[in-house]
C-alpha cells in the first residue's frame, strides 16, 4: 500500500495505491490523523490504484467521518473501482459519503 | 581385570617383605655374632630383597591413581616436596643421629650403621619413585598417543638394568656406557615435555620455581649421602642397584631442573599469558553474567564494566542507540563536555558507526584541537545484521596503548552483548506471541460457543449451515430463534475486526438479539409482539452506539420467516446481499435492497438507512445467506471469488437439498481458492423452503 498526496491551497489529495487492509489501513489513519489535515476544505481520496478495501480500511475512513464533517471539511472520493465501489454500496456508505466518478468532478464540488 | 587387582593387592605386603628380608640379611652381615648363630645369608638374598624392593615401590607407586588433579600443578608439587621431600629430612636426622651416637660411643659395632643405611635406602627409593611418578603425570599431561608409548618404553628399559646386579652381570664397558647413555638421552628427550608451565599465572610460576629448588636440594641431599657412605669402611652391604638408581636419580633431577629452567624463562613473559588468560576468563564471565541480565540496562552495564576491566581503560563511556537516538548509557572517569566533543568529532569525520583506533590522539587532526588528556581512542560499534545497538568508547591516557588484540576482544564482547540483548528481545517477543497465542485460542471458543449447535427442524423448509473460522479470529456469526405462530428469526453478522474484541461484540449481538426478540406484553397485534427487522436493527444500532469503537462496525441481516402464510420479511445493515432462487420464474438474483451497517451513524437518522424486504415464497425456493468471506475469498491470481460464480452455482444446483446446494458451493469456493490462505471467516447458510407437508405421526 502506498499514499502519494498532494496539495493545493484548499484540496489536499491522498491517492491510495494497493490493498488497504488491517495493516495497511494503520497507515492511512495516521495520514487522516494529522491536525493539519482539518486546515483543508476538502480532502480527496484518488481510488483508481486502489484495489481492494477491508473492514478495517473501512473503519478508518467511517471513525474520521464525523471529525471531518465537525470541523466542516469534505471527504470526497473519486475514481473508484467498481468492485470497491460494490463494498462501499453494501455497507450503505454510498448514502453517507461522496463518491463521484471522476477527478473533474471531485474538484468541482 | 582381576588377575592384575589381585596382583597390585599383594604387591604392598611384597615390598615390606622384601624390605624386611633386606633389613634382616643386612644386619647379619654386619653383625658375625648374630651370623655365626643364624648362619651368614648368602650375597645374591640380599641382592635380590633389594632388587624386589625396588621393583615393588615403583610397581606400586606405578598403579596409584594420578596424582595430578585437573590443571593443580602446584598442588602436585607442593604434595611433592612437602611429603616424599620431607623423606630428606629424616635422611639427614638419621645419619647425624647415627654419627652423634658413633662420637659419644665410638665403636666398630655395625648394626646400628646397616640398620640406619637400610632405611635410608628405603626412604630414597620411595622418595624417587614418588617424584617419577610425579613428573610422569606432568610429561603425559594432554599428551598424544606417541609420548605415553615413549613413556612406556622409558619404563621397561629402566625397569632391565634393575636386572644388572642381579645377576651380577655388568655389560662390558662400552656396551654399559651405550646402553647407559641411550637411557640417560632418552630422559633428556621426555624432559622436553613441560607443556603444563605454560598453564601457570605469575604468582603460579614463582611458587613453582621454589618447589623445583627444593626438590632438587632434597635430591642433592640423598645423593650426597649415598656418595658419602660409599666410601664408608663399615659399610657391609652390596652396593645398591647402581644402574637403576643412577638413571633415575638423573631422570629426576634433569627434568626437575628442565621444568626449572623453563619456569624461569617463562616468568617475564608470564604477564602477557596472565593478560590473554584474563581475557578469556573475562570473556566467559561476561558470557555468563550476560545470561543473567535481566534487561537490556543490565546487559549494557555488564559489558561496560568487563570492558573497561580487560582493556584497562582508563576513561569510557557507552552510546546507547534506541529508536534511532543515541543517548549516554553509562560513564566512567570522564567528563559529558568531552563525550559530546569527541562523537561530535567523529560524526564529522564520518566515523561515529564504524570500528576505530586512534593510538596518538595529540598528533591526530581534530583531536589535537580538543586538547583531550587522552593519548588513545577505541570506537567499537555494537551492532547485528538487523540494526545499530550503540557504540562503546574506550580512552587511555598513555598514547600507543591499545593494540589489535584489544579491539578483537572488544569486538568479542560487543558481539557477545548484541547476541544477548537480541535473546531477551526474542524471549518477549515470543510471550508476547505466546499472550497473543491465549488471547485467539479464548477469542475462538468464546465463537464456537456462540454459534448454534443445533440447527431448526421443520418440514416446511430445510436448513444447511457453514461456519469455519480463519486463523486469526474474525467476527462472523449467525443465530436462530423460533418465534410462536411458526415464526422463525435468523441473523447473521460479521463484527468489523478480529481477535478477543470482535468475539465479544459477538456475544454482544447474541445478547441483543436474544433481549430484542422477546414477546412484548403491551403489544396491539400478534404483528407488533416482536419488532420489525428493520425496527430491531435500530435499536440495536442504539444499543451499541457506546460501545463499540469508532473504528468498528457491524454487518448483519435479520430474517424472520412465517412458514405459516408462507412468507419472510428481513433487514440488510450492510451485509452481503441475500442470493434467491425463485422457483416460480425460474430465476436466480440477488435482493438489492439498501441498508447501513450497525455502528457507522450513532445518532436516530440511522433508521432512515435502513428498509424492511418483504416476500412470499414460494416451496422449491432456495435463499443463501452468507458472509464477505465466501465472496471475498481469493483465487490463485488474487481476484474474487464474487457474486457472480456465486450466483451461476446456484443456478446450477437450486434443485438439490440444501445439503448438498451448499456442499456443491463450498467444493466450488475450495476449488477457486485452492492453495490460498483464508483471510476471513466464512459462514454458509442454505434455506430451501418446501411445500407443507403433513406432520410426521410417531
Amino acid at each position: 500500500m502506498k499514499i502519494a498526496q498532494q496539495t493545493t491551497e484548499n484540496t489536499l489529495t491522498l491517492s491510495l495505491d494497493g490493498e488497504l487492509d488491517a495493516s495497511s489501513s494503520v497507515l492511512l489513519d495516521t495520514e487522516l490523523t494529522k491536525p493539519e489535515v482539518l486546515d483543508y476544505k476538502k480532502v480527496l481520496i484518488d481510488c483508481q490504484r486502489l484495489n481492494y478495501i477491508s473492514s478495517a480500511g473501512l473503519g478508518v475512513f467511517i471513525s474520521h467521518l464525523q471529525r471531518f464533517q465537525d470541523a466542516g471539511v469534505k471527504l470526497v472520493f473519486f475514481n473508484m473501482q467498481e468492485k470497491v465501489h460494490n463494498v462501499f454500496e453494501i455497507l450503505g456508505l454510498d448514502a453517507l459519503m461522496t463518491i463521484v466518478p471522476s477527478e473533474a468532478e471531485a474538484t468541482a464540488i | 581385570m582381576p588377575v592384575r587387582q589381585k596382583l597390585t593387592a599383594i604387591v604392598l605386603p611384597f615390598t615390606v617383605l622384601s624390605w624386611l628380608i633386606l633389613l634382616t640379611s643386612t644386619l647379619l652381615q654386619a653383625s658375625p655374632e648374630a651370623a655365626a648363630r643364624v648362619g651368614s645369608p648368602p650375597e645374591w638374598v640380599t641382592l635380590l630383597a633389594q632388587a624386589a624392593f625396588v621393583a615393588g615401590v615403583f610397581v606400586y607407586l606405578r598403579s596409584r591413581p594420578d596424582p595430578l588433579r585437573g590443571t593443580d600443578f602446584v598442588g602436585l608439587l607442593r604434595r611433592l616436596v612437602f611429603g616424599p621431600g620431607l623423606l630428606a629430612t629424616v635422611c639427614i636426622g638419621l645419619h647425624l643421629l647415627e654419627r652423634l651416637i658413633q662420637y659419644e660411643h665410638p665403636t666398630a659395632d655395625r648394626v646400628l650403621f646397616a640398620c640406619i643405611y637400610t632405611i635410608n635406602l628405603a626412604l630414597f627409593v620411595i622418595f624417587l619413585a614418588y617424584t617419577n611418578y610425579s613428573w610422569r603425570s606432568l610429561v603425559l599431561f594432554r599428551s598424544a598417543a606417541r609420548l605415553r608409548r615413549d613413556w612406556l618404553w622409558f619404563e621397561l628399559l629402566l625397569g632391565t638394568t634393575l636386572l644388572f646386579r642381579l645377576f651380577a652381570w655388568t655389560p662390558p664397558m662400552p656396551v654399559a656406557y651405550f646402553i647407559m647413555g641411550g637411557l640417560a638421552v632418552f630422559g633428556v628427550y621426555l624432559s622436553g615435555n613441560q607443556k603444563w608451565v605454560a598453564y601457570l599465572n605469575r604468582r603460579q610460576k614463582w611458587e613453582v620455581v621454589f618447589m623445583q629448588v627444593a626438590l632438587l636440594l632434597c635430591l642433592g641431599i640423598f645423593t650426597l649421602y649415598f656418595l658419602r657412605i660409599a666410601k664408608d669402611p663399615k659399610l657391609v652391604a652390596p652396593e645398591p642397584q647402581h644402574a637403576f638408581l643412577l638413571l633415575t636419580v638423573f631422570f629426576a633431577g634433569f627434568y626437575s631442573l628442565a621444568g626449572l629452567l623453563v619456569t624461569f624463562f617463562n616468568l617475564p613473559t608470564a604477564g602477557v599469558f596472565e593478560q590473554k588468560r584474563e581475557e578469556i576468563l573475562s570473556l566467559q564471565r561476561l558470557t555468563q553474567l550476560i545470561q543473567k541480565g535481566q534487561n537490556e540496562h543490565e546487559v549494557y552495564q555488564m559489558l561496560f564494566e568487563a570492558a573497561i576491566q580487560t582493556v584497562e581503560a582508563d576513561a569510557a563511556w557507552l552510546d546507547v542507540e534506541t529508536d534511532g537516538e543515541v543517548h549516554t548509557g553509562q560513564l566512567f572517569n570522564v567528563s559529558e563536555e568531552n563525550v559530546q566533543a569527541i562523537r561530535t568529532l567523529l560524526a564529522d569525520y564520518n566515523l561515529g558507526q564504524i570500528e576505530y583506533l586512534n593510538n596518538d590522539l595529540p598528533n591526530s587532526n581534530g583531536f589535537r584541537n580538543l586538547e583531550l588528556s587522552y593519548g588513545s581512542l577505541i570506537v567499537m560499534p555494537m551492532r547485528s545484521a538487523k540494526r545499530q545497538y550503540g557504540s562503546l568508547y574506550m580512552l587511555k591516557e598513555q598514547r600507543q596503548s591499545f593494540d589489535r588484540e584489544n579491539l578483537g576482544i572488544l569486538q568479542t564482547f560487543t558481539s557477545q552483548t548484541v547476541l544477548s540483548i537480541e535473546n531477551l528481545q526474542l524471549v518477549a517477543a515470543s510471550i508476547q506471541n505466546e499472550r497473543v497465542k491465549e488471547e485467539l485460542k479464548i477469542a475462538s471458543s468464546v465463537q464456537d460457543s456462540l454459534i448454534p449447535k443445533d440447527l431448526p427442524i421443520d418440514n416446511w423448509f430445510e436448513i444447511s449451515s457453514h461456519a469455519l473460522a480463519a486463523k486469526e479470529v474474525g467476527g462472523d456469526f449467525y443465530d436462530f430463534l423460533h418465534l410462536p405462530g411458526k415464526r422463525l428469526a435468523i441473523l447473521i453478522g460479521d463484527v468489523s475486526g478480529k481477535g478477543i474484541t470482535a468475539a465479544f461484540h459477538m456475544a454482544q449481538m447474541k445478547g441483543i438479539f436474544h433481549a430484542l426478540m422477546q414477546e412484548n406484553p403491551l403489544a396491539k397485534d400478534d404483528r407488533e409482539k416482536f419488532p420489525v427487522p428493520s425496527k430491531f436493527m435500530s435499536m440495536a444500532n442504539r444499543a451499541l452506539t457506546h460501545c463499540l469503537e469508532k473504528s468498528s462496525f457491524i454487518t448483519a441481516a435479520l430474517y424472520i420467516i412465517d412458514y405459516e402464510h408462507g412468507g419472510f420479511v428481513f433487514a440488510r445493515a450492510g451485509h452481503c446481499h441475500t442470493l434467491y432462487y425463485h422457483s416460480i420464474k425460474e430465476e436466480v438474483s440477488y435482493f438489492h435492497t439498501a441498508g447501513m451497517g450497525l455502528g457507522i451513524i450513532r445518532n436516530d437518522s440511522y433508521e432512515k438507512h435502513i428498509k424492511n424486504q418483504f416476500y412470499d415464497y414460494n416451496p422449491g425456493d432456495v435463499m443463501v445467506i452468507y458472509t464477505d468471506g465466501i465472496v471475498e475469498a481469493r483465487g490463485a491470481g488474487q481476484e474474487e471469488y464474487g457474486e457472480d460464480r456465486l450466483l451461476q452455482m446456484l443456478e446450477h444446483t437450486y434443485y438439490l437439498d440444501a445439503d448438498e446446494i451448499k456442499q456443491r458451493i463450498l467444493d466450488d469456493l475450495n476449488e477457486f481458492s485452492k492453495g490460498q490462505p483464508m483471510h476471513d471467516d466464512q459462514t454458509l447458510l442454505v434455506i430451501k423452503f418446501k411445500a407443507a407437508q403433513p406432520e410426521a405421526t410417531i
